[in-house]
C-alpha cells in the first residue's frame, strides 16, 4: 500500500466514524480562571480514547493548544499555566492509563506492538487517536488560532490536520529509528528479524510528513545535524538549541509557542 | 525571589513515628520470590528475570532482576526506584556496569496493579485523610522489601547494596535507606519527591503535588488530616535514621519538587553527604550529565568489579 493510500484509509475511518464526544466537568481541577473536563471520544478502530480538557474563563476567543500523548503509560495533566492561556486538550491514546479498556498496553512493549506490518501496527491507531483530538480541539468554538507540541505524533498531527499555526517538536519517536535502535526496538529485531518492520516504520517516518506541516515549527534538538534531513524537509522550520538545562529549555520552548499563539509567556518554577 | 538554600522546611514527627514503621515493617509477610528468566529480554552481556514477590497485604510486586554474565560473583546490589508516572526500565545498562540490579515496579505500577491501581493522578491522595490506609504505605514498604529480595540472592554481596532514583526514587531512597539502615550501603536520590510535602503544595503548581491542591479545594476541612498523614511519610522525618552516604542532586528551577524541599532533607540528614545543585535547571536536576556523577559515586560506594 502507498504511503498516501495508507494514511488517506485512516482518515476515511475516521471520517466514518462519529467521534460522540461525552464532556464531564472536574470540580477540582476548576478553578475561577478555567473549567476543566475529562473527555472521551471515539476513535479508528472503532475504540474509546479519553483526553483532559481546560478553558479558560472569559468571553475569549482564545488559543488552543494540543498535546499529544507522551511515550509511557501516564499522561501529564495539562499544567495551571496553560490551562490559563490556552483552550487545552490533552490526548490519551488507547492503551494508556484511562483508555485503555480493552487494550492495555505495555512498557516495554507498545514501541514494537504490531510491528510485523503496517496495518496491524498500534501506532496506525495511536495518530488516529491524535487526528481526532485534533479534530475535537479544532471544533470548540472558543478558539481562534492553535498550536500543537510533542513528539513526531504532534508533526503527523499537523501535516494531516491543517488548523495549526505551530508546531513544536521535540525527541521524535521514530525519526532515524533504526540507526539508533532504541532498546524495546533492538530486543524485537534481535528476537524477530523481520523485513517487514522497516516497511511498517516507514509509514511512521516524520520526514516523510514533513512536507506536509503547514504550520512555523519549532524542533527542540541538541545536534542540529543529526536533525538536517527533517529540518530541511519542513517547510518552515526552525531549531531551539537545547542546553539541558532544562528550566531554562522549557521557558524557551514555551516563550516561542507563547509568541506564536498570541499570549503572554510563563514560566513554572514560581517565582 | 526565591532562595531555596535560605528557606525553613518545617515536618512534625508524629510521636509514634518509628512504631507505626515498625509495626508496619512487621506486618509484611515472607517474600515468596520467584525468578523467570527473560530471554528476549536478555542480552550476551546480561541475563533478564522477570521477579515477582510478596509485600504488604500480601500484594505481588513485580520487578526486573538483570545480573552480568561476565564476571565472579558476589557482585554489588542495586535496586533502581521508578519515578511517579514513569514504568520501571529494565536496568540492563547497571549489570554492564557490574550490578545486580533490580528495577521494582511497587503496586499501582502497570505490572503491579492488579489488586491496588489509584491510577496517576491518583496515587498521592489515595485514603490521604488516615496514615494507617494511606496508599503510599504498601508502595513504601515494596521498595523496602525489593531490598530484601536481593538479599536473598546468593550471587549479591549483602554489604554492598545500594539505591538509585530520582524524584519518587529519590524520595524513596531516602525513606528506604531509613527502614534498612544497617543493610543500605549508599543512596542517589535525585530531585528527592515526597519531602516537605505540604510546602511542597505551597510552592507549585505542578504534578504530582498539584494532586493535594485539588483534593483539598474539594475538601478543604480534610487540611489537618491531610497533613498529619503525610507527616508520616515524609523524607525530611526519616532522614535521621539514615545510615548510609546519600547523594543529592537538586535543580535550582525545579517546579516539580522544589529545591528548598531537596535542600530541608539534606540537612536532615546525620553527618555529612554530598550535594549538587545545577542552575537553569528543573526536575532533571542536571540529567543527563549527571548521570556521570551518580555512577562515579554509587562506583566508590559499591565497588562493582571487585571481588569482596
Amino acid at each position: 500500500m502507498s504511503f498516501d493510500s495508507y494514511w488517506d484509509a485512516v482518515d476515511d475511518e475516521l471520517g466514518r466514524l462519529p467521534a460522540r464526544p461525552v464532556l464531564e466537568p472536574v470540580p477540582s481541577r476548576t478553578t475561577e480562571d478555567y473549567t476543566f473536563y475529562d473527555v472521551w471520544l471515539t476513535s479508528a478502530g472503532p475504540y474509546r480514547i479519553f483526553g483532559y480538557l481546560s478553558v479558560p474563563s472569559g468571553p475569549g476567543p482564545f488559543p488552543a493548544l494540543l498535546e499529544t500523548p507522551r511515550y509511557g503509560s501516564v499522561n501529564q495533566v495539562p499544567h495551571h499555566n496553560e490551562r490559563l492561556r490556552y483552550v487545552v486538550f490533552a490526548v490519551t491514546h488507547r492503551g494508556q492509563r484511562r483508555a485503555d479498556t480493552p487494550f492495555a498496553a505495555a512498557y516495554p512493549g507498545l514501541y514494537t506492538h504490531g510491528i510485523e506490518s503496517p496495518e496491524s501496527y498500534v501506532y496506525r491507531g495511536i495518530v488516529a487517536d491524535c487526528l481526532r483530538g485534533a479534530e475535537f480541539l479544532l471544533s470548540q468554538s472558543e478558539i481562534d488560532r492553535a498550536g500543537v507540541i510533542g513528539d513526531d505524533l504532534a508533526l503527523i498531527t499537523a501535516a494531516r490536520r491543517p488548523g495549526f499555526t505551530a508546531l513544536r517538536v521535540a525527541d521524535p519517536l521514530f525519526y532515524r529509528v533504526l540507526d539508533r535502535r532504541p532498546e524495546e526496538l533492538a530486543d524485537h529485531l534481535g528476537a524477530h528479524p523481520s523485513a517487514g518492520v522497516q516497511e511498517t516504520l516507514s509509514y511512521f517516518d516524520p520526514v516523510r510528513h514533513a512536507p506536509k506541516v503547514g504550520a512555523t515549527t519549532l524542533l527542540a534538538a541538541d545536534d542540529e545535524s543529526w536533525y538536517e534531513p527533517l529540518t530541511s524537509a519542513l517547510p518552515d522550520a526552525v531549531v531551539y538549541p537545547l542546553t539541558h538545562e532544562d528550566a531554562a529549555d522549557n521557558n524557551g520552548l514555551d516563550a516561542w509557542l507563547a509568541g506564536r499563539l498570541g499570549v503572554e509567556p510563563m514560566t513554572r518554577f514560581v517565582p | 525571589m526565591r532562595v531555596p538554600e535560605a528557606a525553613t522546611i518545617e515536618v512534625p514527627r508524629p510521636a509514634d513515628f518509628d512504631e507505626f514503621w515498625a509495626e508496619s515493617l512487621a506486618a509484611c509477610p515472607e517474600l515468596e520470590p520467584s525468578f523467570e528468566y527473560a530471554p528476549g529480554l536478555s542480552t550476551d552481556t546480561v541475563a533478564v528475570y522477570d521477579v515477582r514477590y510478596t509485600s504488604y497485604q500480601g500484594v505481588r510486586v513485580a520487578a526486573w532482576y538483570t545480573t552480568p554474565r561476565d564476571g565472579a560473583a558476589p557482585f554489588p546490589g542495586l535496586v533502581t526506584i521508578p519515578g511517579y508516572i514513569s514504568e520501571p526500565d529494565v536496568p540492563r545498562h547497571w549489570s554492564e556496569l557490574g550490578y545486580a540490579a533490580l528495577a521494582v515496579a511497587p503496586r499501582g505500577k502497570l505490572r503491579s496493579n492488579a489488586v491496588f491501581n489509584p491510577g496517576y493522578p491518583g496515587l498521592l491522595t489515595h485514603n490521604i485523610v488516615d496514615h494507617h490506609t494511606y496508599g503510599y504505605r504498601g508502595f513504601y514498604l515494596d521498595v523496602v522489601r525489593a531490598v530484601d529480595v536481593l538479599l536473598d540472592r546468593s550471587e549479591v554481596d549483602a554489604t554492598r547494596i545500594g539505591l538509585q532514583g530520582s524524584s519518587q526514587g529519590g524520595g524513596l531512597g531516602i525513606t528506604t535507606a531509613a527502614l534498612r539502615p544497617e543493610t543500605i550501603a549508599c543512596v542517589s536520590a535525585g530531585a528527592p519527591y515526597l519531602c516537605g510535602i505540604m510546602a511542597a503544595t505551597r510552592l507549585t503548581h505542578s504534578y504530582p503535588y498539584e494532586e493535594i491542591t485539588e483534593y483539598l479545594r474539594m475538601h478543604p476541612d480534610h487540611a489537618p488530616l491531610v497533613a498529619e498523614t503525610v507527616s508520616y511519610y515524609d523524607g525530611i522525618n526519616f532522614a535521621p535514621k539514615v545510615r548510609a552516604p546519600v547523594m543529592i542532586y537538586l535543580g535550582m528551577e525545579d517546579d516539580v519538587c522544589p529545591p528548598e524541599t531537596g535542600f530541608a532533607v539534606h540537612r536532615a540528614l546525620p553527618g555529612e553527604h554530598p550535594l549538587h545543585t545545577y542552575p537553569r535547571c528543573g526536575h532533571h536536576a542536571g540529567l543527563p550529565r549527571v548521570m556521570t556523577v551518580v555512577e562515579e559515586f554509587l562506583a566508590e560506594h559499591l565497588k562493582p568489579g571487585v571481588k569482596a
